[in-house]
């Protein structure tokens, strides 16, 4: 391989000695039987255990992974890995469930995982949601995020009789459109077969009502709008938890699976690190902060995670978008979900990553022509991938643009998108992006602005035959109870899954990430332990509890929400030792990373020759004990 | 003069038999309960269960059990249904749901349950107000809800505000121990009182001359005034050796918020455990009010201070809708008449605020008009100025009409870091429950206020149809639909947030065919009519029918023959009326 570029060359070596296959896509039957695998293979590193059962029965199971003896070194601090919480993101659990295999197969051959799994203990569940995850192996294909209590949604007296459907028979549950003058949406004018909403303030009139695609089985005249589950998972959680919404279930933790997981993490007090591959991010976009005092309102403290602990996010995110390359930001929102619960209620440090999105911008050059010599030394091929398209938009300046507000209402995939930015002309890459607002002079500012969904589309286009399955070109069909409509739209899982040789690179890139991560956790000793003879047996003890480590002992929202036990610093004083000054016992909740510090002091009276030494205790950041030594 | 004899006025006279008195309503001459429970005493739970079984055996009809779940001590948490299934299966009548004792010292409201559901049984059949009430709702009744609690408070040595907890073992001091500093009954006498030391020259507080148990803080002036005594803390000692006395008990939560409703968690609402409805009894109790969407009342009963409580819990969510505020405020403002020194109160505002309360689900999350009454109002241990308000007319009340029973006087002990203190105070059973004397009244008044607020429950009638023809074939059906009750059918509550279902209002008839149907907004232009578009047969009421309200239905039909007017709604007993269409 000397040939290739040197740094090229160092990471083929790497991917020769841990190269994961790509990612597959796997239903429940073969998902347990994978995780049995990887138990029956590494019995002395990996342990299987069930978390509870979905609603329906399959099982809610857990993988710990370690090195050996992990009672020798005291408490190892653990990392947890929560993939496929919303239905769909099934690619999420596939990736979560090569890193398991990855961990487990690596730890004899890859020093990076030794370090890891000898040192912390990682927790996977790769499927929090089997029973909604399901419906990708079933046929019609549809995204299923609903998997419990049902509701009469249309308050029509009868729960669940009109659910989406295969109306036309293609084998996907996709979109309808119907000319209507009560229509909210209309074409967009840079690519008819994209929606946008209409804005009368604009002067624009809708012109389509937007459906999934089903019938008006109970003659409303709307459309799939009862579906027979509404509660999610995702949804369920108490931090954010929306009363009155059927999605968000009838209480928080109604639902099985998430009270699984929430039982879980409660009786692993050993966690000091939560990494969540779902419909969240934390990572790519921007995150609300809020004032680590910012005053509660009418008792309720404002939402957002703590300044403190965003500092700290925030270089991680940095760190991930190093890593990874990832610029899929994610649409989940945070009310009901697990990341929020164990930030804002478990105060634990929670990265959350949707791993994959149709992208918005092309890719720089200078990425384009790394990409294909990577996937070809990783094995993986690439069928039918077109050669990037001629730059006619820019290179993508505003990777740090600001998250638009690109919620999506749930019914409705075509979004109503923010103004973007005007594609630059060639050339000026080095162009500051405006603005919504900015009108610089010599801009067509009334020139329409592509879609969201429109620059999907394009992308859709570039890819190649491979990928047209994610778009179904509006057609016309006749539908029993609208009349004449058209059945098209992006197609379910089109922007949850990635084309087939992406997967790899994604599930290694997010491999190497996780292995950094067990170095971050928050790790105590006891960094110095004296002792001075004062004179007449009295001995002063002086020691300092120190935390090497990236992440501090407690995120601020811990110390807050009082749910991670603090460090418990004791003096060792035998029988023939009495305590003249200080406290016994020390709890230590406030210790910075990278080097923070916390000095104690003790005064005892007792025999010279007597033994002394300072220990502490954490559940999540390990245990450490010095014996004290003179003062040099 | 001749005067008739009494004897012969007598005989003129028919006899009449002097009425045989039956039931207890709440008179004293001449009448006996069937089953007698001394209302002067608090029962620990395994004989409150004992007394509701009694009632259960004596009235097996109209009174069954069921058990929804177990409490962390693994004892059944039992729901009693009061229900004449002659009239009805209990789920097809408006419900009132009554528990007590869900903070485990607050113990009488169990009683309540019990008296409230004999004070039914026992006037049943006797009393017509009763037998019609009973013939017409159902009532569910569960006494302990902290059933744990309880028990540990009455077997154990407690004050009148310990024991609130329930008993899952919880690291309230966060040093990876549970549960392992409980305040200790250091003298052996079923309380945990206080502790005081004399320390000359050097305290806080001196002794009431005219009552040495009484302590007196010393003036804050610069007449150097010393005083000869402080206090040091609740009966105990450091069990872990960490520096703290009593710092972790038993338990160490408050299932008073855990319930799903601007549920928050414990570093903004105190006790309300990881998440909602953590604790199994509380869990078990929410799945069983969500399975009964007929309940239409709830009362939860607490103790103490003489209130009568509605919501909201906490001051963010707002103010409840007017139209439920009309009913909430008649049936508050009868209590406060029904129970002297009792004040009908808003939580947030007139208390503190609370998120995951119970009556605040039961209200804002599922639309059920509801009402916690604190037991116990101290004023009624005497009007009377001198006594009240005092730590020295309390002795004096203790002194002579518990003959000093309440109050352990200051004796010695010698603690283990302190040194020489004396321990004293009042009993647990002085403060938040009443005096034997006064728990009778206590229980009547409170069960009876659960009558008038399920008295208030919806019910529905059905008045005379009128058929008017238009012409053509085309007839129209006029009728009134009416609740006769003060409790709307659908809260507004749930009318705004679609809690439940709406009622329906539905017309059939094999030879009817029904064109057009709505509800009338105008009592003399049969035009103003808001028409349903779809299938006008079946109505749907999101509002339901509101206080006394009488609503006005018109159908526009063609055909003739029998028809039927049937109106259902979750919180109502059907009603029907049958009719002939010419």
């Amino acid at each position: 391989m000397p040939l290739l570029p040197l740094p090229w060359a160092l990471s083929v070596a790497v991917a020769a000695q841990a190269s994961p296959p790509a990612p597959e896509l796997v239903d429940h039957a073969h998902l347990s039987s994978e995780i049995a695998a990887i138990a029956a293979a590494h019995p002395d590193l990996v342990q299987r255990n069930k978390l509870g059962e979905s609603r329906s029965g399959r099982a809610l199971e857990v993988l710990r992974i370690t090195g050996p003896a992990p009672e020798k070194d005291g408490k190892r601090p653990a990392l947890l890995l929560v993939a496929n919480l919303d239905g769909p993101r099934v690619f999420a659990s596939a990736v979560a469930l090569q890193h398991a295999r990855a961990l487990a197969d690596g730890y004899a051959t890859n020093e990076a995982v030794k370090a890891l799994l000898d040192s912390t203990v990682v927790y996977v569940v790769p499927r929090a949601n089997p029973d909604a995850a399901e419906a990708r192996f079933l046929t019609p294909r549809q995204e299923q995020h609903a998997s419990g209590t049902g509701v009469d949604d249309d308050r029509d007296g009868r729960a669940g009789e009109d659910a989406p459907a295969d109306l036309d028979g293609d084998g996907v549950v996709a979109w309808l459109r119907v000319k209507d003058p009560d229509g909210e949406w209309r074409e967009d004018p840079t690519d008819p077969r994209a929606l946008v909403k209409a804005d009368r303030n604009k002067g624009e009139a809708g012109v389509y009502v937007l459906w999934p695609e089903g019938r008006d089985a109970d003659g409303d005249e709307k459309v799939a709008e009862d579906a027979p589950l509404d509660a999610r998972v995702d949804k369920n959680f108490a931090a954010g938890w929306e009363q009155h919404t059927p999605s968000a279930g009838l209480f928080p933790t109604d639902e099985p699976e998430t009270r699984a997981l929430c039982d879980f993490v409660l009786g692993h007090p050993e966690l000091a690190l939560v990494l969540v591959y779902d419909a969240q991010d934390s990572l790519v976009g921007e995150v609300k902060s809020v004032g680590d005092d910012a005053p509660a309102v009418k008792r309720v403290p404002p939402e957002g995670v703590l300044e403190s602990d965003a500092k700290l996010l925030g270089e991680l995110a940095r760190r991930y978008k190093k890593a990874t390359e990832s610029t899929a930001k994610g649409e989940g929102g945070e009310r009901g979900t697990f990341s929020r619960w164990c930030y804002e209620q478990r105060g634990l440090f929670t990265l959350s990553a949707t791993l994959w999105d149709i992208p918005l911008e092309e890719k720089k050059k200078e990425e384009k022509k790394d990409e294909p010599a990577k996937d070809a030394a990783a094995g993986a091929e690439k069928p039918g991938e077109a050669p990037p398209p001629a730059a006619a938009e820019k290179p993508a300046a505003d990777e740090k643009k600001p998250e638009a507000a690109e919620m999506k209402p749930e019914a409705a995939e075509m979004k109503e998108e923010p103004k973007e930015a005007e594609p630059k002309p060639e050339g000026e890459a080095g162009e500051k992006k405006g603005d919504k607002d900015d009108k610089k002079g010599g801009k067509k500012d009334d020139e329409p602005k592509p879609s969201d969904d429109a620059k999907r589309l394009k992308w859709i286009d570039g890819a190649g035959a491979e990928e047209a399955w994610r778009f179904r070109p509006w057609t016309a069909f006749q539908h029993p109870e609208l009349g004449p409509v058209e059945i098209g739209g992006l197609t379910p899982y089109a922007r949850l899954e990635p084309p087939a040789g992406e997967g790899a690179t994604i599930a290694q890139k997010h491999f190497e990430f996780l292995l950094t991560l067990g170095a971050l956790l928050p790790r105590v000793r006891v960094s110095e332990c004296t002792r001075e003879t004062l004179g007449q047996g009295v001995i002063r003890v002086t020691a300092v509890v120190q935390n090497d480590s990236f992440l501090p002992l407690l995120s601020r929202s811990a110390r807050r929400t009082d749910t991670v036990r603090p460090a418990k610093v004791r003096l060792v004083l035998p029988a023939a030792g009495k305590l003249l000054g200080g406290n016994v016992q020390e709890l230590l909740s406030e210790l910075p990373g990278s080097g923070g510090r916390k000095e104690y002091k003790w005064l005892v009276q007792g025999p010279d020759a007597m033994e002394l030494g300072v220990a502490v205790e954490t559940d999540h950041a390990g245990v450490a004990f010095q014996k004290a030594e003179v003062k040099p | 003069m001749l005067v008739p004899s009494l004897a012969a006025l007598a005989l003129a006279l028919p006899q009449q038999e002097p009425k045989a008195l039956a039931g207890f309503p709440g008179l004293a001459a001449g009448r006996a309960p069937q089953v007698e429970i001394a209302w002067n005493r608090l029962y620990d739970w395994d004989q409150l269960y004992a007394h509701m079984d009694r009632l259960a055996a004596r009235w097996p009809q109209l009174l069954t059990m069921q058990v929804i779940g177990h409490s962390v001590e693994n004892r059944e948490m039992r729901v009693y249904t009061l229900n004449n299934p002659a009239t009805g299966k209990d789920g097809e009548k408006p419900g009132m749901w009554v528990d007590g004792n869900i903070h485990g010292n607050e113990v009488q409201g169990g009683e309540a349950v019990v008296y409230l559901a004999w004070y039914l049984l026992e006037n049943y059949g006797s009393n017509e107000r009763v037998t019609e009430l009973v013939d017409g709702n159902a009532f569910y009744l569960l006494p302990m809800v902290n059933i744990d609690g309880r028990a540990h408070w009455f077997a154990g040595p407690h004050d009148a505000s310990s024991s609130r907890t329930g008993v899952m073992p919880i690291d309230d001091d966060h040093d990876g121990l549970f549960d392992e500093d409980p305040p200790d009954d250091l003298d052996g006498d079923g309380n945990i009182t206080r502790m005081r030391k004399r320390v000359p020259g050097e305290g806080t507080h001196r002794l009431d001359p005219d009552d040495p148990r009484l302590m007196v803080p010393v003036p804050q002036n610069d007449k150097g005034i010393r005083g000869d005594w402080i206090f040091v803390g609740e009966e105990g000692i450091d069990n872990d050796g960490d520096g703290r006395v009593n710092e972790d008990e038993v338990g160490g939560y408050d299932m008073n918020r855990s319930w799903p409703a601007l549920w928050q968690p414990e570093h903004v609402q105190f006790g309300a455990g990881p998440y909602p409805l953590y604790w199994p009894e509380t869990r078990a109790i929410a799945r069983f009010i969500l399975a009964h969407p007929n309940l239409a009342a709830v009362q939860s009963f607490h103790n103490s201070g003489g209130m009568i409580l509605r919501g909201p819990g906490a001051e963010i969510y707002g103010e409840y809708p007017q139209q439920d505020l009309r009913v909430y405020d008649e049936i508050g403002k009868d209590g406060e008449k029904m129970l002297p020194f009792y004040r009908y109160m808003i939580i947030w505002k007139d208390l503190y605020s609370v998120f995951g309360g119970f009556v605040n689900w039961t209200y804002e999350g599922l639309g059920i008009f509801s009402f916690t009454n604190e037991l116990w109002a101290d004023e009624q241990n005497s009007p009377d100025k001198r006594v009240t308000d005092d730590q020295a007319g309390r002795l004096f009340l203790d002194d002579h009409l518990l003959m000093g029973a309440g109050y352990v006087d200051w004796h010695a002990y010698e603690h283990p870091l302190f040194g020489p203190v004396e321990i004293g105070g009042f009993a647990k059973d002085v403060g938040r429950v009443p005096p034997s004397f006064l728990e009778e009244e206590m229980l009547h008044r409170n069960a009876l206020f659960c009558v008038r607020h399920a008295e208030a429950m919806p019910r529905v009638a059905v008045r005379e149809p009128v058929v008017t023809d238009l012409g053509g074939g085309v007839k129209a059906i006029d009728v009134i639909v009416a609740n006769e009750h003060l409790i709307s059918t659908r809260s507004a509550v749930a009318r705004e947030k679609k809690i439940g279902s709406p009622d329906v209002i539905e017309l059939s008839g094999s030879g009817i065919e029904v064109l057009a149907g709505g509800f009338r907004q105008d009592r003399f232009r049969p035009e103003r009519i808001q028409l349903q578009e779809r299938d006008p047969a079946r109505l749907l009421r999101e509002a339901g029918l509101g206080p006394r309200e009488e609503l006005r239905v018109r159908w526009i039909v063609r055909g003739s023959g029998a028809a039927t007017i049937r109106v259902r709604a979750e919180k109502a007993r059907a009603a029907e009326r049958s009719i002939q269409v010419p």
